[in-house]
């Protein structure tokens, strides 16, 4: 199986295109193809020529912190979660998130999405129950990993302009319903970041790790 | 004081930078990556307090005897009082800050029994208790950062600090992003790394979590302390990248653990233990796997597919993603793996090391936990410790002055730049897969003189070879210069089990399978050019309520 990678070696290098062989089973991640293309002494590639390892960014292997996105076939996926043998034809490509600026291969500083809610006040601060009882739809806010996928696959999302994608809204649901004296500000700034700019193409709920219903938070937060 | 750095952004790193800007301390909080990667957001089953309104009859003296009975009494009654004292609080303050914990029918924080406890007291939040409360204090800390209390350093990784005679006065960072050593001068340093686990390649826990920090610092005259203890999980899904934690709820719903003997089930715990041997603790039933020596699996099948979907879904989920196994009709294959580190830093009631103003907290430190630790406890005890460091820190005078250490962070520049150079058949990560297997075969669940006497000679000789060993530019800088601090810690826990010549909570010696009186206190370990010297640390944990708590 030919695996292809888009690599770069320093955040303002030239990105391109190097391909490997695997011929390992299947019913492997693909963080263990990473990995497994990265163990031997000297990494080859499908040239047959010495090359240097991949750089990939990981941390738990197992869904729960977001390190491992990439775009892995087309599709922006968690390395960890992703299975070669799910994936079709006889080729895999791999190439690291492309909203994002990339630091070295498929490693990229997604520091945008912490920027953002900083700059717009995200943060409880006090546990004021609102009306919003849902508890499950906290629950599952409080989850994401903000690993960038949503935003990666939101035709809005622009690194560094003023619409700050799905992961924010979540966020501003999350504030809201645990701080009811928060919601007016809230509405504001949700308004401002994202109500006005979502074109409602919502693959974003599709790409979640966490499956969280971006789409309730959106209807809870447009509610007046 | 006014200028805190806290190295590391876990639970324990992220607590105590919280509670430095509450005091009005201005904080520099500094990890390679942000605080969701870090390894904090892998707990699941819950962190443990005792509520004044708790319905149960239990009582902070009776989590202070189980904490301390648990530990094997390594742990003294103060410091262990200190960290139950405060549990309910703790508890308030993350519900303050926003942590969607569960509830039961009536509205009230949720609880569940957790091993080791005579009472009910851990609190959860579904199956994903430190994510949840990682999620609060990131926006708690980002409520700081937006006032200018606390400054986040990304791509940043801990390089040495700068001590001298007995006093610590920063540190050196390496930042990934320009490639070059920043000297950070500050009135205290927090350490907040979390374990060790790339001594052992795959444990349960985050690829964050080497050591190194521990490591280097100890070779620059910082004590460490039970290094010996290490938990390991009975029940974990092995798979080509790392062991994942199969829930203790398994074994609760009634999960069964055998081996196949002539075609026929073995249930090897209930045979030597009775009806509850599958919920015999942590370390007695991964000792029984080990010394059984085959494959081993659970089931929990015959509680069919609508039970398990509804106790377990999380271990449900897990087994079908990661290995495809539907365990409502076959077992799972399980195996034990090294899960947390009771032994780190040595540090005082106030979290400070033998080095004045270089506090440590969380499980980098070693503290609450003595020869063992019970579930729920330690993430406790890493907000403890980082409120905790943080109170200390806020109520000492500051020096505005220092000495230079300029000259030291050239040295340590040039240091990088020839080993960036040097020459070898072997690249870093060809050492650390070396250790790894090392550390598994000679340090695990059981272990005798000999092998630990193995285990030293092979880390010794890596030790020798570390640096000849080629540096990989394609790799964080960090991953390669990290590679003496990694084997020395490993040194030096080789060297705690070896000297512990008794058995007592995790630490098991075929040897001397007998838990002995002269033994009974925590291992203090130091190092000097190349002599790692063990003594004990002298205060003997007793039992304090015996009666009530059982
Ligand atoms: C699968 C699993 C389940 C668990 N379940 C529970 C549970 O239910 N209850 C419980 O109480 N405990 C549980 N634990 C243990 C608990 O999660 C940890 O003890 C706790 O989260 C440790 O927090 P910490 O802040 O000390 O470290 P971590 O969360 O590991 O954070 C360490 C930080 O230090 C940074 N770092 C590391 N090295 C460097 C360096 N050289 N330079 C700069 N930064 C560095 C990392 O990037 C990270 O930000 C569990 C552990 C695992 C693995």
């Amino acid at each position: 199986m030919k695996v292809k990678i888009l690599r770069q070696v320093t955040p303002v290098s030239e990105p391109y295109w190097e391909g490997f062989n695997y011929d390992g089973p299947p019913d492997i991640s693909v963080a263990g193809l990473l990995d497994h293309l990265n163990y031997n002494d000297d990494i080859v590639n499908d040239e047959g020529v010495n090359t240097t390892r991949i750089g990939w960014e990981c941390s738990c292997l197992q869904g729960v912190c977001g390190s491992c996105a990439m775009v892995i076939n087309g599709i922006p996926a968690l390395a960890c979660e992703t299975f070669v043998r799910d994936l079709k034809g006889n080729e895999i490509t791999i190439r690291p998130l492309r909203k994002f600026p990339v630091i070295h291969d498929l490693i990229t500083d997604r520091s945008s999405i912490h920027e953002n809610l900083k700059k717009t006040n995200i943060f409880i601060r006090e546990w004021q129950q609102s009306e919003d009882k849902d508890h499950e739809h906290q629950y599952l806010a409080a989850k994401c990993l903000k690993c960038g996928l949503c935003l990666e696959v939101c035709p809005n999302y622009v690194n560094g302009q003023t619409f700050y994608g799905a992961v924010f809204a979540n966020d501003c649901y999350l504030v809201s319903s645990r701080n009811r004296n928060k919601i007016s500000e809230i509405r504001k700034v949700y308004g401002e970041h994202f109500g006005g700019g979502c074109s409602k193409s919502l693959s974003c709920v599709d790409v979640c790790p966490m499956k969280i219903p971006t789409l309730a938070s959106m209807s809870k937060l447009n509610r007046r | 004081m006014k200028d805190v750095l806290v190295i590391g952004s876990g639970i324990s790193g992220m607590s105590c930078a919280v509670r430095c800007a509450e005091l009005g301390l201005n904080v520099t909080l500094v990890s390679p990556f942000p605080s969701e990667r870090a390894q904090s957001v892998m707990a699941a089953g819950g962190i443990n307090a005792v509520l004044e309104d708790n319905g149960e009859g239990d009582t902070v003296l009776c989590h202070v005897e189980d904490t301390l009975r648990g530990g094997g009494y390594l742990s003294s009654e103060e410091e262990v009082k200190g960290l139950c004292e405060r549990s309910g609080e703790i508890l308030r303050f993350l519900e303050r800050i926003g942590t969607v914990f569960s509830v039961d029918e009536n509205g009230k924080t949720a609880k569940r029994a957790f091993g080791g406890q005579s009472h009910k007291r851990t609190y959860y939040c579904g199956a994903s208790t430190g994510k949840q409360i990682v999620s609060s204090l990131i926006m708690e800390v980002r409520h700081f950062e937006a006032a200018g209390k606390i400054t986040r350093r990304l791509w940043s990784c801990f390089h040495s600090g700068l001590i001298l005679d007995g006093v610590c006065y920063g540190a050196l960072i390496y930042d990934e992003t320009t490639r070059k050593l920043e000297t950070i001068y500050a009135d205290a340093v927090v350490m907040a790394t979390g374990g060790q686990n790339t001594l052992f390649g795959k444990t349960t826990g985050s690829t964050q979590c080497d050591g190194y920090a521990q490591g280097q610092l100890f070779r620059q005259g910082v004590e460490l302390k039970n290094l010996e203890f290490i938990q390991y999980h009975p029940t974990t899904l092995v798979t080509g990248q790392k062991n994942m934690l199969i829930s203790e709820a398994a074994r609760g719903e009634g999960g069964r653990l055998f081996y196949m003997e002539n075609g026929k089930r073995v249930y090897f715990m209930e045979d030597k233990y009775g009806e509850k041997g599958n919920l015999m603790t942590r370390d007695v039933v991964s000792r029984e796997m080990f010394l059984v020596n085959k494959d081993i699996w659970l089931d929990v099948s015959f509680l069919g597919e609508r039970l398990i979907r509804r106790r377990i879904p999380e271990v449900m989920e897990l087994c079908r993603k990661y290995r495809g196994i539907d365990i409502s009709k076959e077992p799972i294959p399980v195996t034990p793996s090294v899960h947390f580190f009771m032994g780190g830093f040595a540090v005082s009631l106030d979290h400070e090391t033998n080095i004045r103003n270089l506090f440590a907290v969380g499980e980098c430190a070693s503290k609450y936990h003595g020869a063992n630790r019970l579930g729920g406890n330690s993430l406790l005890a890493a907000i403890y410790g980082g409120m905790k460091a943080a109170e200390e820190i806020a109520g000492r005078a500051g020096d505005d002055k220092h000495p230079d250490f300029s000259g030291y962070a050239a040295r340590q520049t040039q240091v990088l730049e020839e080993k960036g150079k040097t020459e070898s058949r072997f690249p870093v990560a060809y050492i650390r897969d070396l250790l790894a297997e090392t550390m598994q075969k000679d340090l695990g669940i059981v272990r005798n003189e000999e092998s630990l006497d193995n285990g030293i000679t092979d880390v010794d000789y890596y030790l020798e070879n570390a640096d000849r060993i080629q540096y990989d530019n394609s790799v964080m800088t960090y991953f390669n210069y990290s590679l003496t601090g990694i084997l020395t810690l490993a040194r030096a826990v080789l060297t705690c089990a070896k000297n512990r010549r008794e058995s007592r909570g995790a630490h098991y010696r075929s040897d001397y399978p007998e838990m002995k009186e002269e033994y009974a206190s925590s291992t203090i370990i130091s190092y000097d050019d190349g002599v790692y010297r063990t003594r004990p640390e002298g205060n003997v944990g007793t039992s304090i309520n015996t009666e009530r708590c059982i």
